[in-house]
């Protein structure tokens, strides 16, 4: 069970109807490191033109360049990251973040835990997890070029974060996922619904472990760039009758998250989650999570 | 011990960096400053990377870190401010031009290192003096030879 007709079929049955999409690259302005309208100037007299992406607060989609925007000065000093639009979403939902100690799961190349710590002002602290440790090169590269200075990095599988003895008052568990075809050119070719499952397992024990390591009053965000429910709206459906958990409503770009999957009904606040089919951004899902308070 | 690798590094650009030592832990020859909020989380002794970055250390050598480079320009460490056109040459590696620089922080004697700055103030890594930083026009003698600049985060990734 695998191919591009196989996948599209099952879109279909979601509503979406396969469209080929291209992506523009976008941008988020580290907030810590220069102002919006600062750096705009300085990028216009380089030749970047940007486009302010309306859903989001110090995101851009880079509308023209004459140079590669990963290259110019500006970015090398970590005045701005490169972050693809929908990526930017869920650190964005996560209330009042100074100040407060966050777990960052799967966080390598880095860029949401660039993105928090901006966020947080480099106040409180981040644990970064990820277990590819190549990848985790690439994550302290990022850290250092945009002056992170609140966030510890572990070699270690989200899985295992409970054995940090820590608990976090926000968690991110932005999970290892199949992808989408998107970003991805070969995606139909390389992807089967037996890795979907497979993937879906991992995110179910790395939300396990991710819930465990919350606090009572915590916030948790979900989120994915897979287009197959298994690894979304189903988990999220699984989270809330196994977790603890409940979803919160939330207002962010994106549909609601789909309720009925193949014909199976999943608890009605799954509809609070968002979904984004590729268009103006890449495919990517989105949840936010607290404990259940109790009745 | 740990810290002084780092003290003695910012003392050649005329900078007194007082760092708490209990403050600064060291992995694999890298060195970390973490602060107080930070240190609850260094629960485990294998972490790979903590705080702000301040360099490695290697056959008894000491690399400073971006983040070092920017913390001694904030306080003051011997300087020069370039010209847009030499910010970006250097970036690419390239030297700087006496012709090229715009101000000078600090001593500016030879074989002296000396943090090289934008337009903006920002530092963009450091070099060695070795010619004349005070002419200003029509020199184009190197004054300074790059040692470690920021484009590096690039060739990093090759």
């Amino acid at each position: 069970m695998s191919g591009k007709e196989f996948f599209q079929n099952r879109y279909q049955q979601l509503g979406f109807t396969l469209k080929e999409v291209k992506l523009r690259q976008a941008i988020r302005i580290n907030n810590t490191n220069a102002k919006d309208k600062n750096l705009i100037e300085r990028l216009s007299g380089l030749g970047v033109q940007l486009e302010k992406i309306p859903f989001l607060l110090s995101g851009y989609w880079v509308a023209e360049s004459k140079v590669s925007a990963g290259a110019t000065a500006e970015y090398l000093l970590g005045l701005y990251s490169i972050q693809e639009a929908a990526a930017q979403i869920p650190v964005s939902l996560f209330s009042d973040l100074k100040g407060k100690r966050v777990l960052d799961c799967a966080a390598a190349p880095g860029g949401k835990t660039v993105q928090l710590a901006d966020a947080m002002a480099n106040t409180g602290g981040i644990v970064a997890l990820d277990v590819d440790k190549r990848r985790l090169a690439a994550l302290s590269n990022h850290l250092e070029r945009c002056h992170v200075a609140n966030t510890v990095v572990y070699l270690l599988d989200a899985r295992q974060a409970t054995t940090l003895g820590l608990k976090f008052d926000r968690v991110l568990v932005d999970a290892p996922c199949s992808g989408n075809y998107a970003s991805d050119r070969d995606w139909f070719k390389n992807r089967t619904i037996k890795d979907v499952e497979r993937n879906a397992a991992t995110q179910r024990q790395i939300l396990t472990s991710a819930s465990e390591c919350l606090t009572d009053r915590g916030e948790l965000v979900y989120s994915t760039c897979s287009l197959e429910p298994e690894e979304d709206e189903l988990n999220m459906d699984w989270a809330i009758k196994n977790l603890n958990l409940e979803i919160q409503e939330i207002d962010c770009h994106g549909t609601r998250g789909l309720t009925n999957v193949f014909g199976r009904e999943l608890d009605a606040s799954v509809a609070r989650c968002r979904r984004l089919w590729p268009g103006d951004t890449q495919g990517f899902f989105v949840c936010k999570l607290k404990r259940r308070r109790k009745q | 011990m740990k810290a002084r690798a780092v003290t003695n590094f910012a003392s050649q650009f005329g900078v007194n960096l007082s760092l708490n030592p209990e403050l600064v832990v060291e992995k694999n020859g890298r060195f970390y400053f973490v602060n107080e909020a930070l240190k609850p989380l260094l629960v485990r002794k294998d972490f790979f990377y903590a705080g702000v970055f301040l360099g490695k250390a290697k056959e008894g050598k000491f690399f400073p870190s971006f983040n070092l480079l920017s913390m001694l320009a904030q306080r003051g460490a011997h300087r020069i401010v370039v010209e847009r056109k030499a910010a970006w040459l250097f970036i690419c590696g390239r030297p700087i031009l006496a012709q090229s620089v715009l101000q000078v922080f600090g001593s500016g004697k030879k074989n002296m290192h000396v943090l090289v700055l934008n337009e903006f103030g920002e530092c963009l890594g450091f070099g060695r003096i070795v010619g004349n930083l005070n002419v200003k026009g029509g020199m184009d003698e190197v004054a300074v030879r790059n040692v470690s600049d920021v484009g590096d985060f690039l060739r990093r990734e090759r």
